[in-house]
């Protein structure tokens, strides 16, 4: 498998769109585009094999599933996981013959994808960077009075670092990716101790990904019960992802119909009677 | 006369935030452009003079992050808080609105990061994840429709209930009615998220221990391990990168460097082997 300069800047296109601080937005931006499910379908079409694209995207979706960006801090870049990890990872695949839909291939692609993704935040920065220029541009405008310069500002004038920071890397990266797959392949012979290494790794990067998220939700030993319950539906019970989030919904139901009954005996006391849930105390 | 703000107007400041929070980010301003560029259209439709435009835009000036999308209701409010300056009201004044937005990024940034960022959208890749078995676009598609009308339409709503109801939106937020809401997203998110790690990662040893002479090893660890716990490996491994990343205050990236070491001795004593071969 090749990637023509034609699929690469589509790549490089979808790069500017998807990153956080993306042109496509954040919602559609960064939120969608630039998950790694949704970069394995649009990669998927680009090199025409959706297949394998949304099996390398779920792969590495697990990894960056609750990829939070507080106050702005990045521990990967979403345009480069999605846009060059997912690509050159396909490509990966198809030489060392390996299908993605195995356990193997999916640990390649997650390890070529975090490599790509944890360097990538460095197009973060540089994004963000070039963006000062165009603020500098803008601040002006303001001082003048010149209020509609604003609209070039926020959503004009950010092309320029996207091309730089996005457009550039990922149509290079795609475009050599294939040589420098097949220079890994010939320098690490796969039995070795590094290959090995490298599918472990991929194997093991997913916890991290859920621990991230866990962090938010755990703060005491009694909070891991409904991550394990959940985990139980699925390792021990068979249950798949739909049916084991419907499950939850029904748990959540309860718990929400509880709450609300606590605080309505809160509010009681008050004298307030009325159905209203904000008491004044 | 009273001047009211259409709601053309209303609806072009909010395309100008769900489009443009976050397109000119950096690192000193983050989202202050895109505030700047939403509060335009506003203070334009109420303001003839340009003196009067000037004040008011320099109140936007001000330093602005926060979960771009959950932040939408500040957005609203302010529309709405601009809307009474023009009119009049004594005491809404620079400090009165930036203080409101100084007050609330923080909080609605906290909300907005653990239950949008952190529950809904994980929520729904998981369920995205579970339809995408086997390399079926259908939950990647899903998800592309269900997020973003939830997206569009719910930064909508957060925006004229800011403008309608200023203060008053953020209570149900906050509130004791949000609380309960929330927790119980949470909860629904820890178990989604549970069956992702049992479903999406696997996490096996090759250990084995054969006595001399036996054919088939007396210790098959993974089976042992399984036999306890289905999963168990997995379910430690996730559990120590929790300990390391909250108890430990360890970035994820140095966690992620931590389990290429953990990987290549793993791998060299044995105990891990992805068993491949050309």
């Amino acid at each position: 498998m090749t990637i023509s300069w034609l699929q690469a800047a589509l790549l490089g296109l979808f790069a500017c769109l998807s990153s956080m601080p993306g042109l496509g937005g954040t919602s559609f931006g960064n939120y969608t585009l630039g998950r790694p499910l949704i970069g394995g379908l649009v990669c998927g079409i680009i090199l025409g094999d959706i297949k394998t694209g949304i099996l390398v995207g779920a792969a590495m979706q697990v990894v960056y599933i609750a990829l939070v960006t507080p106050g702005g801090t990045v521990s990967a870049d979403v345009r480069a996981v999605s846009y060059i990890g997912i690509p050159l990872a396909m490509v990966a695949l198809n030489s060392y013959g390996l299908s993605a839909a195995t356990k193997e291939g999916a640990a390649l692609a997650t390890s070529f994808g975090t490599m790509v993704g944890t360097l990538g935040t460095v197009l973060f920065y540089g994004t963000a960077t070039i963006n000062l220029a165009w603020q500098h541009v803008g601040w002006k405008a303001v001082e003048k009075g010149d209020y509609h310069k604003l609209y070039l500002v926020d959503m004009v004038l950010p092309w320029i670092s996207h091309i730089l920071c996005s457009f550039i890397p990922a149509l290079i990266m795609c475009k050599l990716g294939a040589d420098v797959v097949e220079l890994i392949k010939t320098t690490l012979p796969m039995d070795g101790l590094a290959m090995k290494t490298l599918f472990t790794v991929g194997s093991l990067l997913p916890c991290v990904g859920i621990a991230i998220l866990l962090k938010q939700i755990v703060t005491k030993a009694v909070d891991f019960i409904p991550f394990f319950f959940g985990f139980t539906l699925a390792a021990s019970m068979g249950i798949n992802l739909v049916a084991a989030t419907v499950i939850a919904g029904m748990f959540a139901l309860i718990n929400y119909k509880l709450k609300m009954l606590q605080n309505q005996r809160v509010a009681a006391p008050a004298g307030d009677f009325d159905d209203e849930d904000e008491e004044d105390i | 006369m009273e001047k009211k703000l259409s709601k053309k107007t209303l609806t072009k400041s909010f395309h100008n935030w769900y489009y443009g929070n976050l397109t000119c980010f950096s690192q000193e301003h983050m989202q202050t452009f895109g505030y700047l560029c939403s509060m335009l259209p506003v203070v334009e439709e109420l303001y003839d003079k340009k003196e009067d435009q000037a004040r008011s835009m320099k109140t936007y000036t001000a330093f602005f992050n926060t979960e771009p999308q959950l932040g939408t209701v500040i957005v609203g409010m302010t529309a709405g808080l601009e809307e009474a300056r023009a009119n009049g009201t004594e005491d809404v004044d620079d400090e009165t609105i930036n203080g409101l937005r100084a007050g609330l990024m923080g909080p609605i940034a906290g909300i907005g990061d653990s239950l949008v960022v952190g529950t809904v959208i994980p929520i729904l890749l998981g369920i995205a994840l579970g339809m995408s078995t086997g390399g079926s676009p259908l939950g990647a598609i899903m998800y592309i429709i269900v997020w973003n009308l939830f997206a569009y339409f719910g930064m909508k709503f957060l925006y004229f209930k800011g403008y309608e109801l200023g203060g008053k939106a953020v209570d149900f937020l906050v509130g004791p009615q949000g609380e309960a809401l929330r927790e119980s997203v949470t909860m629904l998110g820890g178990i989604v998220i549970g069956a992702v790690s049992a479903t999406w990662i696997s996490v096996t040893t090759s250990f084995t221990m054969t006595a001399a002479g036996a054919k088939k090893p007396f210790l098959d660890l993974q089976k042992t391990l399984d036999g306890v716990y289905p999963g168990l490996l997995t379910a430690v491994f996730v559990v120590g990168c929790w300990y390391l990343l909250s108890k430990k205050k360890m970035s994820p990236i140095k966690v992620m460097l931590l389990l290429v070491v953990v990987a290549f001795i793993g791998v060299f004593v044995g105990f891990f082997n992805p068993g491949l071969s050309y």
